[in-house]
């Protein structure tokens, strides 16, 4: 059984100072079960700017156990997966405590994305051009904060469904959303 | 002979005075101290018969001719100091060398036993009983003696379940507190002319021969325990012996200074339940990492690992616990378990014993009261 007056504690914990960390915590549901939670981007890094969404489920056993936690929102990094979002971090297997919190743990996460650990990779793709070609890898990363992680680029595929429907080929738009940060209009005028 | 038998009192009766506490410390087994009281009683009965016979002056070594070889050594150890003490003594008669003699031969011949000690203190008496006031007084002692000796032995249980009630008083009530306090002052009454003359003991020269080494450790070993308020000494005299009984008590406050210094937070991290005074007192890491024992009963069925520093708690107090205490003081067990893991210890005593430290039954009714 959840411990739900610690998951309430929690929340607003984690609502009282909302500002300062930028993390936040709401739940999805009404049972408290299914949270989502939202961390900012670190500054200086290629996620700078962005606002990530997680899934948050919280086991039964919370918080003995540690909470599930999955990206919502498509992140290149070598320790989330880029297809489904799961995370590498062992605070949320191995080493958690159930002195941590959702807010800390959302930290650590934070964290992660500031310090990617590459010799322990949950996306092997990643990992190796993180390894091999740094520079690729913080244009896609920034590519896909850009394209994923911004309130104005949430619609990146409409964006691109738009431009298709315009008559331009979706690749050619896809690349130049890509290289102009997704803002459709300097795209338009890139491809007229 | 007036400064005689002052002399000689405070001896004995400062040896009572230590006997309930080191009765309780060593309440080990009460089929143990009774045998020796026994054989300590048979001892000197025989004695007596001896000195009637033979001894003209009945000083000091009547009955220490039958014993044994180191009895004998003893009683010449002693010898000059009998006999310095009647030299200096001008109305040195026979009972008070005897009267003197046997509370000195005590320390010497029972030193690690309290028990032992009441034996030979009723054999002081058969002794001396058709002697001086000092004998009487030391009579007297003598059945107090023995009466407390069963009290306690039964009573030992009996305190021990005053001071869980003592605990549960503070976490529920306040009126249970009245019981323990109102059950110590018959014991304390009891003891009484021992106790004063324990207060004179350390002012009187006389006494240290003796009791002196033995007294100082007694009472260094008990400073931590009642230094705090000593005007409440006789009240909580019997505990005091508890305590000193602690094996260790510098590990114990070396294990109790996180639990001092740091921070008391207000509810569990993990649960987020106000914690209890119970909780408060809990302290399963010596990281100073606080939680209620729910949580860590919960912890301790999964990894085992200290949520604060991840290091796995050093023992299971859960199951040691029980084993020791069985199946009847299930109710004692949390708390048990909070006070043997601040403490380290695996023994059931100390739990009862740390209870008794004032300091923390004055936290406790502090925080009643706030």
């Amino acid at each position: 059984m959840i411990d739900f007056a610690r998951v309430q504690k929690e929340l607003v914990e984690c609502s009282k100072d909302a500002e300062g960390s930028g993390i936040k915590v709401s739940p999805k549901t009404d049972n408290l079960v299914l949270l989502i939670g939202t961390i900012p981007g670190p500054l200086g890094t290629p996620y700078e700017g962005g606002v990530f969404h997680i899934d948050i489920t919280l086991p039964d056993g919370y918080p003995f156990e540690p909470p599930k936690m999955q990206f919502a929102t498509k992140v290149w990094h070598p320790n989330i997966s880029s297809q489904s979002g799961a995370i590498c971090l062992d605070i949320l297997k191995d080493q958690w405590s159930p002195a941590l919190t959702l807010k800390t743990a959302l930290l650590s996460v934070q964290a992660l994305l500031s310090a990617p650990q590459p010799d322990d990779p949950q996306d092997a793709v990643v990992a190796q051009q993180y390894l091999k070609d740094y520079q690729t890898f913080v244009s896609t990363a920034r590519y896909w904060t850009e394209s994923f992680a911004k309130a104005s680029s949430c619609g990146i595929e409409d964006k691109v469904q738009k431009l298709v429907e315009m008559g331009f080929p979706e690749a050619q738009v896809r690349s130049i959303l890509e290289a102009v940060g997704g803002d459709e209009n300097l795209a338009l005028e890139r491809l007229l | 002979m007036v400064s005689d038998s002052i002399a000689a009192v405070p001896i004995p009766s400062a040896a009572n005075t230590k006997n309930p506490g080191k009765k309780k410390r060593t309440n080990r087994s009460a089929k143990l101290k009774q045998y020796k009281i026994d054989a300590r009683r048979e001892q000197w009965l025989s004695q007596g018969a001896v000195r009637s016979k033979g001894c003209k002056d009945g000083v000091d070594d009547e009955g220490h001719a039958p014993p044994s070889p180191a009895e004998k050594h003893i009683k010449r150890s002693l010898e000059p100091l009998a006999t310095r003490r009647r030299g200096e003594e001008d109305d040195g008669l026979i009972h008070h060398d005897s009267d003197s003699e046997s509370p000195s031969n005590c320390p010497n011949s029972c030193n690690d036993s309290g028990t032992n000690f009441t034996g030979s203190s009723s054999g002081g008496s058969s002794s001396s009983s058709s002697s001086s006031s000092g004998g009487c007084c030391s009579g007297n002692i003598t059945e107090e003696e023995e009466d407390d000796d069963e009290e306690e032995d039964e009573g030992d249980d009996g305190c021990l379940d005053d001071w869980e009630e003592m605990a549960d008083a503070l976490a529920a009530d306040d009126k249970h507190q009245q019981s323990p306090c109102s059950d110590s002052p018959p014991a304390v009454q009891t003891v009484l002319p021992g106790e004063m003359a324990h207060g004179s003991n350390f002012g009187s020269p006389n006494s240290k021969p003796e009791s002196g080494s033995r007294l100082v450790p007694w009472a260094s070993g008990n400073n931590r325990a009642w230094r705090a308020d000593d005007a409440f000494r006789p009240q909580s005299l019997p505990n005091l012996s508890k305590q000193h009984s602690l094996p260790n008590p510098d590990r114990r406050c070396g294990g109790g200074v996180p639990w001092v210094r740091t921070s008391m937070p207000s509810s569990c991290p993990i649960c987020c339940e106000d914690l209890d005074l119970t909780d408060t007192s809990f302290l399963p890491c010596l990281c100073g990492f606080r939680l209620c024992l729910f949580c860590h009963k919960r912890i301790l069925e999964q990894d085992g690992r200290c949520p604060g520093c991840r290091k796995p708690y050093e023992c299971e107090p859960i199951e040691t616990e029980a084993s020791v205490l069985g199946g009847s003081l299930t109710l004692r067990l949390a708390r048990s378990c909070s006070m043997i893991e601040r403490n380290q210890y695996r023994c059931g005593l100390i739990q009862s014993q740390s209870m008794n430290n004032l300091s923390f039954l004055l936290l406790g009714v502090l925080m009643i009261g706030s």
